[in-house]
């Protein structure tokens, strides 16, 4: 007998995402700072300065997600060239997201999620920018054996972060579980269109800690972060672009960072450095717009001051050895000497950045403008050349990340 | 002049004041035919919207991965695909049942993973993905899926109705564009609405993994996949059905037209002598038309708003019927809720005064070619009217001729086109048979007549008769069209009904059918065989396979002894295959349409390797028994011999039917259900109970013969409960225009009447006589609608039926209908003339009397 076929089979349902994404119920709070950093996080832990990390003991546990804090990253960035010598450069990025404070998660029944990831991926030459973005959902609670048990996730021993096919885990080959020696593979699209990378990553040198002990403050008012790198990676491996497969090697530096409240709400974006010196140093510099000072105000300050004032800056500097020292907001002058049209934003490609207390005086400049984001959250994000302020003398390279543009 | 048009108008319209009966007719007529017609475009417009909105999904296909050997699929096995890089998302499907007993269709998805569409690109925060991901979740239904909520709409937003296990939907949010009867919210929220005793951790088994169609070029090891593109568009199946009741509809509005020329005929003949004298008076032709435009138009709004409101009652009490057929023929969900765009409105007043228009344009051309000088006369139709019969008989012969030019072009065309010209020819048979009966009864009429030259009474009545043949003839075509598609649909109806019961008796062999986990049937296969009680194991097994190439030898059976080149094709067509155990038990009744040579050798070369397919494919690619057929499998494409062709009712794809244990060597297909043949006597709830303990089968695994013949047959009476009542209003409305023709000229019988009773015929037999007139015309009518009848009958099951649905049906004629239609016809026309007779018979002499008078 031949009952009915059911029509289930394709019920679809982009249509209901338009209906997600039509509807217009958005807290009004998400728009505090940039992407919802600077939200209020009630409920959740925070970051503070009380949680100092400790090298080595706290490792490798702290590689694995933070899911009681609202926000966390895996943010790998390369400076790389290929056999023919031409630039090329690369991110990969994977972000955790809490859904709800630690109170209010659901029973891990099959499917229900706690913490939802996204994961970003780019190779950038010459005037290239291939971009790639993807989602995934995990219950914090649920038992994680192996990667089949979530669609995204962080193990630690070996180490893994993934999602879906995007990964990030420790070397099969040298059979090595501490954080030295990684892969990353993350491809997308097809056929001609496809884009990607398998590389591998060995660490030249130790993790460094931000701030102080790895907090670091994100804001006057004493917001922040914890926040550690391994800014030594040596990375070989191919890359695939427009179909092309050519073998590359170069630098990478990781960021691992998380946090409850990123921003203070009055915070718009943010500029973010990280420099390869060609002496071995390694620099990291940031400056959150907005937010710097501590609202009591100061009497006699000129409103020109005021304005400097409200940006937080803070950086790090790290000698090749890795050891590293924290610069304070005084220390660090950022001042965009250009900006370039991009995505119909004026985004500032030029900077001059002093740090007196290193002798740094040194101009930084992106080459190329065309480092978009276009994913769900747009920033920019792309390689920069650095050179000496007085003589123009290159003196490394870096990536540069700028938010809320 | 234009301020004389209110006093014309109001002298004209003061013709209803003293002929309220007209007047009610008319309304009637116009009421009657746009409830129908309008009725129909609500069910059609509600379900069109209800496809459209499916349509929206449709655009944007899934392909779909299953696991080769049948099992579900995992939680784990959709990380392990997502971890192989394929862009693939799960999905959940279950039915959930609300306090009133309504299942609706409950959907999990992914959002995360679903579309390569960027969710969270529009919101530029996630906090409304958020609410959709996370407890309480959200229950995304379309407005006219409420109802079987219990929640009114604007109760709506964020209710959380109670299902009937008393669970709760996460709040609603309105999502217009869902198709109706469905339920779309997260997959974590669908997995715990899902569970039950019987599946606790609902969520770890999901019902299919999806990808966006064409994403995958080859299913992963282990997987098969299903394109979206099917065999059969359902925007096909659905179409024929709703030119059916579009067809059904038009008629009505004719049949009901009909009525409205009747009376406006009558309404101007009455006022002839009013006109007259108007224009006497120095009222213009013009103002005169003018007026009688208003007044048509009045009467139009009216009855047409008025059958418009009707309409929209009929097709609310309809639309159940209606949403339940198709969802259950063609699994197109359609909303119970009348959803009418503004046009629909506009539109049904349109066609309501263009039909209005149409019936009272050559009254208002008579009207204004009136002669002044012309004396009244009541018999200004009767005029030409021989004249007429001529051009109703040439016009007859034209569209005949149109009819048999469709027929001849639908001959060549292949099999399974032209719905549309099989409908067309089916009118033109109808609109050329209406216009040929007043001239074949007018030649009855003159022949009796001339048979009945020496009984003068007779004689007398046959040229009444006559006379009055020129106001009847409208009516009696609007009885015989209406007669005779009432005999074709039921007909249609009833021969379907008997098919598909029979086919059901000879498909449903086993007392008990099995539908357990794929995994568990070796083992049951096993032990059923222990068993002493049961006699034949029937296992089915289901795939689906694409049709690359079609060979068929040459058609002349003279040459086969020289080496006949033969006919070769190719195709990309997607079928499905159906693996069924060829036993002794299901083998005699299995029913075959078509073998090379006979049965029992069919069902040999079938147990051997051959392939029988349905009627459908067969149609759709013009297959018959002995060509080969290429059709492509895991290990390689497979050539097989086509042995013969089945009857597949109701099916709308193309299937291939191969032996079970031939499906699962060349195909690797799951095991999809398996029919126990027990032997007499034996004890079926023992065995039932047996294997459910023994396996462990859920209380749904089991389902016995009966059961299932219940539910196929109540699915198909639900089908024709529409078509039975428009056919039967059809019928009342045609009854209506017979009755109005009729009333509206009993005054003018009396007329006639009278002189016959002044010169010593009984009032009494007049009466009969009266009666004997019509009762004989509907007659002659009626029998000429049982042919016509069956000539429909057979358009509809031979062309109409294998142009929508690809499969011809048997042509059944019911004596009873036949009988009941005659009936019908007789009774119609008897209780029409009965009141004008009765009347007559109750007449005092001296009305009778000054009737002649007014001779």
């Amino acid at each position: 007998m031949k009952l009915p076929r059911l029509l289930l089979r394709s019920i679809v349902l982009t249509l209901a995402l338009g209906g997600l994404s039509g509807c217009s119920d958005d807290n009004p709070a998400d728009s505090a700072g940039f992407a919802g950093l600077g939200q209020d996080a009630e409920g959740f832990q925070h970051a503070q300065p009380d949680q100092a990390l400790t090298l080595p003991d706290d490792f490798p546990q702290q590689h694995a997600a933070h899911p009681d804090y609202r926000i966390e990253w895996w943010y790998l960035t390369a400076n790389l060239k290929d056999a023919a010598g031409e630039p090329l450069g690369l991110q990969w990025t994977l972000f955790r997201q809490a859904l709800m404070p630690p109170s209010e998660r659901p029973a891990p029944t099959p499917w229900a999620a706690d913490q939802l990831w996204m994961a970003h991926m780019a190779i950038s030459q010459g005037e290239q920018h291939q971009v790639a973005e993807r989602f995934g959902r995990s219950h914090s609670q649920a038992p994680l054996k192996t990667p089949q048990d979530n669609q995204a996730g962080v193990m630690i021993s070996p180490f893994h972060a993934w999602l879906d096919d995007w990964q990030l885990k420790a070397n099969e080959e040298t059979d090595s579980t501490d954080f030295n020696s990684l892969t990353l593979t993350a491809y997308s699209g097809e056929g001609d269109a496809r884009f990607g990378y398998r590389l591998k990553l060995t660490a030249e040198g130790p993790l460094v800690l931000h701030g102080v002990e790895g907090f670091s403050q994100k804001a006057a008012n004493g917001q922040g972060s914890m926040y550690y790198s391994q800014p030594f990676w040596r990375i070989t491996g191919e890359v695939t672009l427009n179909g092309d497969t050519k073998t590359v090697n170069g630098r990478g530096w990781l960021d691992r960072e998380w946090s409850s409240q990123l921003l203070d709400a009055r915070q718009s974006g943010w500029d973010w450095f990280s420099i390869h010196l060609n002496d071995g140093h390694k620099l990291m510099a940031f400056q959150l717009r907005g937010g710097g000072s501590d609202g009591s105000g100061g009497g006699d300050n000129s409103s020109a001051d005021r304005q400097r004032n409200a940006d937080y800056r803070s950086g790090t500097w790290i000698t090749p050895q890795g050891d590293a020292t924290p610069l304070a907001t005084g220390e660090i002058t950022l001042t965009p000497l250009a900006t370039s049209a991009v995505a119909g934003r004026d985004v500032p490609t030029r900077w001059r950045l002093e740090i007196p207390s290193v002798e740094i005086d040194i101009n930084i400049e992106a080459p190329h403008a065309n480092r978009w984001m276009t994913t769900s959250v747009p920033y920019w994000e792309g390689e920069v050349h650095v050179s000496d302020r007085a003589s123009g003398e290159p003196l490394g390279e870096g990536y540069l990340e700028m938010t809320g543009y | 002049m234009i301020k004389a048009l209110p006093t014309v108008l109001a002298t004209l319209l003061a013709h209803y004041r003293r002929h309220p009966g007209q007047l009610a007719m008319l309304l009637l007529g116009l009421w009657v035919a746009s409830a129908l017609w309008s009725g129909i475009q609500a069910i059609n417009a509600t379900a069109r919207d209800s496809y459209a909105r499916a349509d929206a999904l449709f655009d944007t296909r899934l392909d779909q991965l299953e696991r080769r050997d049948g099992a579900p699929l995992t939680r784990a096995d959709y990380h392990a695909l997502r971890q192989a890089g394929l862009p693939v998302s799960p999905m959940l499907e279950g039915e959930v049942v609300t306090q009133d007993g309504t299942k609706l269709t409950l959907i999990g998805i992914d959002p995360l993973t679903l579309s390569s569409d960027n969710p969270l690109a529009q919101a530029d925060t996630s906090a409304s993905l958020t609410h959709f991901l996370t407890p309480p979740w959200q229950t995304r239904v379309a407005p006219d899926t409420l109802a079987a909520l219990g929640i009114k709409r604007e109760n709506a937003p964020g209710a959380t109705p109670r299902l009937a296990n008393g669970k709760t939907l996460p709040p609603l949010i309105l999502t217009p564009a869902l198709p109706p009867n469905t339920l779309l919210m997260d997959i974590a929220a669908a997995a715990q609405l899902l569970a039950n005793s019987e599946a606790p951790a609902s969520g770890e088994q999901i019902t299919r993994i999806v990808t966006a169609a064409g994403a995958l070029s080859e299913p992963p090891v282990g997987l098969t996949l299903t394109r979206a593109s099917s065999p059969a568009s359902p925007g096909q199946l659905t179409e024929s059905f709703h030119l059916n009741l579009t067809a059904l509809g038009l008629l009505a509005l004719v049949v009901g037209l009909f009525i409205v020329q009747a009376a406006l005929g009558l309404a101007l003949e009455q006022r002839l002598g009013m006109l007259r004298t108007l224009r006497v008076l120095g009222v213009s032709g013009r103002s005169l038309i003018v007026a009688l435009s208003i007044e048509l138009l009045l009467l139009g709004l009216i009855g047409a708003l008025a059958g418009i409101a009707s309409g929209v009652w009929l097709a609310r009490r309809l639309l159940p019927d209606v949403a339940a057929t198709l969802g259950s023929l063609y699994g197109a969900g359609v909303g119970q809720e009348l959803n009418l765009p503004w046009h629909y409105w506009a539109g049904g007043l349109a066609v309501s005064f263009a039909g209005l228009l149409l019936a009272g344009g050559g009254v208002l051309w008579r009207a204004a070619h009136l002669n002044l000088l012309e004396l009244g006369q009541m018999q200004a139709w009767r005029n030409g009217y021989h004249r007429q019969l001529t051009f109703m008989g040439i016009g007859g012969a034209l569209v005949l001729s149109i009819a048999f030019a469709l027929y001849s072009w639908l001959h060549v065309q292949p099999p399974g086109d032209g719905l549309v010209a099989g409908f067309g020819l089916i009118a033109a048979l109808l609109l050329a048979s209406a216009l040929w009966l007043p001239p074949f009864l007018a030649m009855v009429i003159k022949g009796l007549t001339h048979l009945a030259r020496r009984r003068p009474l007779i004689h007398w009545a046959l040229a009444d008769m006559q006379l009055q043949l020129p106001r009847l003839s409208l009516a009696m075509m609007a009885l015989l069209v209406a007669l005779a598609t009432n005999l074709g649909v039921s007909s249609m109806v009833g021969g379907f009904r008997l098919t598909f019961l029979d086919w059901l008796d000879q498909r449903l062999v086993a007392p008990l059918y099995l539908n357990a986990p794929s995994t568990q049937y070796d083992d049951i296969d096993a032990w059923l065989a222990e068993r002493p009680e049961v006699s034949e194991r029937l296992l089915t097994r289901r795939s689906e396979s694409t049709l690359l190439a079609i060979n068929s030898p040459s058609n002349s059976p003279s040459n086969n002894a020289s080496n006949s080149p033969s006919e070769s094709r190719s195709t990309t067509l997607l079928v499905e295959l159906y693996g069924i155990t060829p036993g002794a038990s299901l083998t005699p009744h299995w029913p075959l349409l078509a073998t090379i040579k006979d049965r029992p050798s069919a069902w040999a070369a079938f147990d051997e390797g051959a392939v029988f397919v349905n009627e459908q494919l067969a149609t759709a690619e013009g297959l018959s028994p002995g060509d080969r057929l290429t059709l492509s499998a895991p290990n390689g494409n497979i050539t097989v011999l086509l042995a013969a062709l089945y009857p597949d009712y109701g099916n709308p794809s193309g299937q291939v039917l191969m032996a079970s244990h031939q499906l699962a060597a060349r195909f690797q297909a799951p095991a999809n259900s398996m029919g126990v043949v027990v032997h007499d006597n034996a004890n079926v709830d023992a065995l039932r109970d047996a294997l459910t303990t023994r396996f462990g089968l859920s209380s749904d695994a089991l389902s016995n013969q009966g059961e299932i013949k219940r539910i196929a047959t109540e699915i198909f009476e639900r089908t024709f409960t529409i078509t039975r009542a428009l056919n039967v209003l059809t019928l009342a409305v045609a009854a209506l225009a017979l009755l109005a023709t009729l009333l509206a000229q009993a005054r003018s019988r009396r007329q006639q009447l009278a002189p016959l009773w002044a010169l010593g015929v009984p009032r009494a037999q007049l009466a009969w006589l009266n009666l004997a007139q019509l009762g004989g015309a509907a007659l002659l009518t009626g029998l000429l609608a049982i042919p016509l009848g069956i000539v429909i009958t057979w358009g509809l099951v031979a062309i109409i039926n294998v142009a929508a649905f690809g499969w011809r049906l048997p042509l059944y004629v019911f004596p009873w209908e036949i009988a009941l239609t005659l009936a019908t016809a007789v009774s119609v026309a008897l209780l029409a003339a009965a009141i004008p007779a009765l009347r007559f018979w109750r007449a005092s002499p001296r009305a009778l009397l000054s009737e002649e008078a007014h001779q």
